[in-house]
């Protein structure tokens, strides 16, 4: 795998993290529909997941991107832990106010990660 | 009134045609990723749909041929059988994408499962194209896409930068493949091959004369022009929302979350209705348009105008093609991947498609006193040779980009 390849895959997960933080928001403020928001935090589940699996198969041969890929795979289990309480409770207000923000932060250190490749 | 009840009819046909998820997915990701720096491509490919679709239809109102029985005139055997085969390939491909499409925004309402969903949406289409007349079609589904709208008010309603929206309509010169892949995919997507198959198709189904040429053409400029305000508004409010915050849109459902936004609930649920009924309207004419091509090009007898079970073959061809789009939305596929895919392989299939429409409507022994005028032949040359040039640049871009990445 190259410095490029896991730029763009951990891209999509900083991506995921922000759109989940704002579908979050939203469930938090009361905005959405219950349905949209649990079959929509699982598709997004479904992409982080999908993007875990190919970090995890893919050859990691310098040591920068070995580490890099780690605490992405990392990063991805906790976006689909958060993405996770929207799916299961798209009616629990103070469950997505905390999701939102833990996405948000997820969100932001996949991007740092990222950039430092 | 009775022309303008005929123009607004056709406005509303084609937002439940024009605005597919073809538009829906590239016009979310291209505001997402480049901002308001592509949206001059999407004028470019609206004017470019404007100009063709103008034209076909002004051949059928003075000659009665739909776009594939010129293929056939003017190509030879094999490459009209070339023609015919791509297009099929590529308008099977969009029927997939729009069956499959149709799964996801029926599961936001319900959460049963997009498979499900995708066999209960061939099902309500099957049953429209057989029960409801032509123009029942075309107003249900563009009545109800009409819902779209609510894009327009969020991109206003998160009020923009209006200085650099005005500077986005300006060309520029951009060094980066990115933006140059979206530019491309933005006309692409305007000019989708089976628009122009099914509008002309459709004027022979609704017995277009000379006296049509007149609604014809503020159809086709105030029709499309509506469509590709839509687009602009899908861009424009993906600019405001995803780029600031780094969204790159994977799902129908991230479209759906740009109304969302601004008119929470309500936002939400218009967007889907609209996007519903807009794909469900691209759905059905992709259908009807591998159908007519086939059956133009093999002289069979077709067309909604007669009794379906009368014409068994083009009626069989029609239940094939929507069997085959269910089969490739059953696969599991992802439709936003596969629209990705149909509208970029789509450009290299529209030279074959638009040249035979541009040198009938140039043929004076054809058209007699509709033959194109100066504006018409000029703009005809001008999109053949920029559609010529995207056929080359498409695949190329995909590549180099990564589809967009």
């Amino acid at each position: 795998m190259t410095p490029g390849e896991l730029s763009r895959s951990i891209d999509t997960l900083a991506s995921t993290a922000a759109e989940g933080s704002m579908l979050a928001g939203d469930v938090a403020d009361d905005r959405t529909k219950a349905t949209f928001a649990r079959v929509h935090a699982r598709d997004m589940s479904d992409v982080v997941v999908h993007e875990a699996e190919k970090l995890n198969d893919a050859q990691a041969d310098q040591a920068n991107v070995a580490a890099a890929k780690t605490k992405a795979i990392d990063l991805a289990d906790k976006i689909d832990t958060a993405l996770g309480q929207i799916q299961v409770a798209p009616d629990d207000a103070p469950g997505a106010r905390k999701a939102a923000t833990q996405l948000d932060q997820l969100s932001k250190q996949a991007g740092d990660l990222s950039a430092g490749l | 009134m009775k022309g303008v009840l005929q123009i607004a009819l056709g406005v509303i046909a084609a937002i439940g045609g024009f605005v597919d998820i073809g538009d829906l997915v590239f016009n979310s990701q291209a505001g997402a990723s480049v901002g308001t720096a592509a949206l001059w491509a999407i004028p470019v490919g609206v004017l470019g749909i404007i100009v063709f679709a103008e034209m076909s239809g002004r051949i059928v109102a003075a000659s009665k041929k739909p776009n594939f029985v010129l293929v056939k005139e003017r190509y030879g055997p094999r490459l009209s059988a070339f023609t015919l085969v791509a297009s099929l390939v590529l308008t099977v491909l969009t029927l997939g994408a729009e069956l499959g499409g149709l799964g996801f925004i029926i599961n936001y309402f319900f959460d049963v499962s997009v498979s499900f969903f995708v066999l209960v949406a061939l099902i309500v289409i099957a049953a429209a194209i057989y029960f409801l007349p032509f123009g029942g079609i075309e107003r249900i589904f563009g009545y109800m896409g009409l819902a779209l709208l609510v894009f327009i008010a969020s991109s206003i309603n998160l009020d923009p930068n209006w200085g650099e929206v005005g500077r986005g309509f300006v060309p520029e010169s951009h060094s980066a493949a990115v933006y140059w892949y979206f530019v491309v995919g933005l006309i692409a997507a305007a000019l989708m091959p089976y628009e122009i198959y099914f509008y002309s198709s459709g004027a022979v189904e609704e017995g277009w004369g000379p006296k049509d040429i007149g609604v014809n053409r503020w159809n086709a400029i105030v029709g499309f022009g509506l469509g590709g305000l839509i687009s602009v508004a899908i861009l424009l409010t993906a600019a405001q929302l995803f780029k600031p915050a780094g969204i790159s849109p994977t799902s129908i459902g991230s479209v759906a979350l740009l109304t969302q936004q601004p008119y929470a609930e309500l936002g939400l649920i218009l967007a889907l209705i609209g996007m519903l009924f807009a794909v469900g309207g691209a759905t059905i004419d992709t259908a009807f348009s591998a159908a007519y091509n086939l059956a133009q090009h093999q002289g069979w007898k077709w067309g909604k105008r007669f009794r379906l079970l009368n014409e068994p073959r083009f009626t069989l061809s029609l239940a094939g093609f929507l069997l085959a789009g269910f089969a490739i939305a059953q696969t599991g596929v992802d439709p936003v991947e596969l629209t990705e895919y149909a509208v970029i392989f789509s450009i290299p299939v529209l030279p074959l498609t638009y040249l035979p429409i541009l040198l009938v409507g140039n043929d004076k022994s054809v058209m007699g006193a509709h033959v194109n005028g100066p504006l018409a032949r000029v703009l005809g040359w001008f999109y053949f040779g920029l559609i010529c040039l995207l056929a080359l640049a498409a695949p190329i871009l995909f590549v180099w980009t990564n589809g967009g990445s």
